[in-house]
């Protein structure tokens, strides 16, 4: 079955204006960002000697990666799982949105498709219990902002009608590939605004901290060993 | 309401506007980043001590001043400020209740900081915060009380010269005492000089004997070394109240004086804050590059024990003994590994304590919260996280690189009556030293005199050689001359200088040439080589040859000062004494 304009307009165009959006306010954002001078340090390297500003970086930038680098995700691997599984979603789910207009011949093995929709509902899954644990939580409801709160619930009803588009199948109903579309180009349009744009500045932060911290031989961490005491 | 429509004062006024001028990326990113997302929490030994109580939660705390970014500075905060709880400051009380997060709930050690999955370096934030409060006057009496005897005195215990110096004659006498020498062993201001020793004014006013410590380690080490009267101080109450302007004229005395006295060397004594003040930041906040070498006493007395300088007895240390890593050592500065390296030379049983390095928890007194007395209940409850800590090693000692923390640690210790003894690593290593029959003690030299040394000066222009020669025996040194590459090296082999100062241009054997011979002869490898050459694209000529490279490298026309400094600097590098003395 032929999908309606409505449909191709919503995957298409729609999306294509949103990027582009996305795009121009990201760079105004960058350029924003750019204005702010860097620290110098003048300071001689300290610490150790196998390290560096480089290797501090590279360290900083793959900290994510590394859940025992942390002491905050050794010991909340739950956490970390969490986290990795919800990336992957938010991953998967961007993917389907330029798959499903550009590829679609991709999603007729329905391998692919139960692949999208494991990472994705997974994903939908840790929304669900980041939600509750924000709202439940004392210690996250006190940092916790509306954007933070609206970021994550939309996030997570996006995932939920990724999960049902993933079949890319017009025939059996356009609605939750309209609500994706629609979802996906709101998200577009308003992440530069809120807390999602954080993965712009990620880069950024775990670069100069990785610099900074390398050049001073802390990073990468040695970490902690429970000593054992007989 | 509308900000504009709602008064503010005019510290409130000051505080946002500075705000916008002392950011820079690195901070802007941190109060641009957050996620908020919760993974601090934990880290924080507030936290740990006050379950229950999110006000002083990381992320909560720092939001206390991104509020005020986003209402200001930020994008979405301007428009929609309630959105993102964007909000701006208007009264003094609210300043107030910021200093009370600033100083009161977080002791910047930075634990939060390496925790934090984006890198939000809440630390640095959090003492711009105190920065902006301390601007317009808003701060514990404490810190008002500390930075002015550092601004005003020049120490931040106010500390009189006289006191200082007084202090230092009593420990030479005691140490000339102990060790049955008869004339000084505390140099002070001797110009020349290797290292410079600076020290925390706590140790005059309540730990004297850890510069008796300290002198009687550099007297056995023979070590060339002074005390300056003035810029001695390497602690920086800056890093505290987040003063850039005290944290850079402070960090200035001291290297001010060490360029005064041409020493090669400044050694900050056993302080996490100095350290990282005199050591890390101070460049920052001063707007100078530094010529001089500067380090952790710990790196000293390793390296005397290393280089057989000092021989130490570990037996006289023999009850268990943990070592506690100081914030601004371990987390800001990577000194974790040495401190570990110089126990274990200097007593029988060290105890790790557990989490450790860079991810140990803060002794509860650091960030100045020492001088901050009316948040003390606050401080000691916290420390509970830190007493456990402390009791699961079984330690009876706890070793330390750092004065904050032997108060802190000190204090803590009472409060839970844990009877664990506080130490340095300098008072460990004094009492494990092993005092030879005789001691040698290195005789003050004049500064320029290069009496007792021998230079050959090997290059073909008549008026160079002439030029070299008198600017060296001006200084009182002996020269030797040879006119080319060969009568050098026969020079050299029969002369065996001190020094050989080497044209790299010359006809028949040239410099390159002859510098490979000198290197490959077992007779004269040892013998320090400074290049002089007019040709310094020649440069390959060297550095390309699979040798030990020249002890020095000068372009001609070389001025006599720059000539002279190169000179001291390579034959006191290799440690020489004249070979005629």
């Amino acid at each position: 079955m032929q999908e309606s304009a409505l449909l191709h307009f919503a995957s298409h165009r729609l999306q294509e204006v949103s990027l582009i959006f996305m795009a121009v306010v990201y760079s105004v954002r960058l350029y924003w960002l750019m204005r702010f001078k860097a620290a110098r340090d003048r300071q001689p390297r300290t610490g150790r000697l196998d390290t560096g500003p480089l290797k501090g970086a590279a360290y900083s930038l793959a900290n994510i990666a590394m859940p025992w680098a942390m002491e905050s995700t050794r010991t909340n691997l739950f956490y970390w799982v969490q986290f990795a599984l919800f990336h992957i979603g938010v991953t998967a789910a961007i993917t389907l949105s330029f798959l499903i207009p550009y590829a679609p011949q991709t999603l007729e093995s329905p391998v692919v498709v139960w692949i999208f929709q494991i990472f994705i509902g997974a994903a939908f899954l840790v929304g669900c219990y980041r939600l509750g644990r924000r709202i439940l939580n004392p210690y996250m409801r006190a940092i916790s902002t509306p954007d933070d709160y609206f970021s994550l619930a939309l996030l997570t009803v996006w995932f939920f009608f990724a999960g049902l588009a993933a079949p890319n199948d017009p025939s059996s109903g356009e609605g939750p590939l309209l609500a994706f579309f629609f979802l996906t180009a709101f998200f577009l349009i308003y992440v530069p605004f809120s807390k999602i744009s954080h993965y712009l500045y990620y880069p950024f932060m775990r670069f100069y901290l990785g610099r900074s911290l390398g050049h001073r031989g802390v990073y990468p961490i040695r970490r902690s060993v429970m000593p054992n005491r007989g | 309401m509308n900000p504009a429509a709602q008064t503010r004062s005019h510290k409130a006024q000051k505080v946002i506007e500075r705000l916008h001028k002392k950011l820079n990326r690195q901070m802007a990113l941190s109060l641009a980043g957050c996620v908020h997302c919760g993974l601090c929490t934990n880290s924080c030994h507030y936290v740990l001590a006050n379950p229950g109580d999110p006000t002083y939660a990381p992320a909560y705390k720092a939001d206390q001043i991104r509020k005020i970014f986003k209402r200001h500075i930020d994008w979405t905060g301007r428009v929609f400020p309630w959105w993102v709880k964007a909000k701006s400051i208007f009264t003094d009380e609210e300043l107030e209740e910021l200093k009370d997060i600033a100083f009161g709930k977080c002791t910047n050690c930075r634990r939060c900081t390496i925790n934090c999955p984006m890198g939000v370096d809440f630390a640095t934030v959090n003492r711009m915060t105190r920065g902006l409060l301390v601007s317009v006057g808003i701060m514990p009496e404490g810190v008002a009380v500390v930075s002015k005897d550092q601004w005003e005195i020049g120490n931040q215990m106010g500390v009189l010269k006289e006191e200082y110096l007084d202090t230092l004659q009593w420990m030479d006498e005691e140490l000339q005492e102990e060790l049955g020498l008869s004339h000084s062993l505390i140099p002070i201001d001797k110009k020349g000089a290797r290292i410079m020793y600076t020290i925390n004014p706590r140790e005059v006013k309540y730990d004297p004997r850890t510069i008796a410590d300290a002198a009687k380690i550099f007297t056995l080490a023979g070590e060339d070394w002074t005390m300056p009267s003035e810029g001695w101080d390497m602690t920086n109450f800056g890093l505290f109240s987040g003063d850039d302007d005290l944290g850079g004229t402070v960090a200035k005395r001291v290297y001010d004086k060490a360029e005064e006295l041409g020493v090669q060397k400044v050694v900050i004594s056993e302080c996490g804050h100095g350290y990282r003040s005199t050591r890390c930041e101070g460049p920052n906040w001063a707007g100078k590059d530094i010529g001089f070498e500067m380090e952790s006493s710990v790196l000293t007395m390793l390296r005397y024990i290393r280089e057989g300088k000092i021989r130490v007895d570990k037996s006289r240390n023999n009850v268990p003994v943990t070592f506690h890593d100081s914030c601004n050592n371990a987390r800001s500065c990577g000194l974790y590994e040495e401190p570990r390296e110089l126990l274990q030379l200097v007593c029988t049983e060290f105890r790790e304590m557990y989490p450790n390095r860079a991810e140990n928890y803060c002794c509860t007194g650091g960030g100045g919260a020492m001088s901050m007395s009316e948040y003390t209940p606050r401080r000691l409850k916290s420390a509970k996280i830190k007493a456990d800590q402390l009791r699961a090693t079984g330690a009876k000692i706890v070793v330390t690189s750092c004065h904050n923390c032997v108060d802190g640690l000190t204090d803590l210790i009472r409060h839970y009556n844990l009877g664990i003894e506080v130490k340095q690593l300098v008072n460990l290593v004094a009492s494990a030293l092993v005092v030879p029959e005789k001691i040698e003690v290195v005789a003050p030299r004049p500064v320029h005199s290069l009496k007792g040394f021998r230079i050959l000066i090997v290059d073909d222009e008549p008026d160079t050689r002439t030029y070299l020669s008198t600017i060296l025996e001006d200084a009182e040194a002996t020269t030797l001359q040879a006119a080319d590459g060969l009568k050098g090296i026969e020079q050299a082999r029969k002369e065996k200088p001190d020094l050989i100062t080497l044209d790299l241009s010359m006809p028949g054997l040239d410099g390159g040439d002859v510098f490979v011979r000198l290197r490959e002869d077992p007779e004269t490898a040892a013998i320090p080589i400074c290049i002089v050459t007019g040709r310094p694209e020649l440069r390959r000529l060297i550095y390309d040859k699979p040798h030990r490279p020249p002890e020095g490298y000068l372009d001609k026309p070389v001025s006599e000062e720059t000539f002279l400094k190169n000179v001291r600097k390579i034959l006191e590098l290799g440690r020489k004494e004249p070979k005629s003395a």
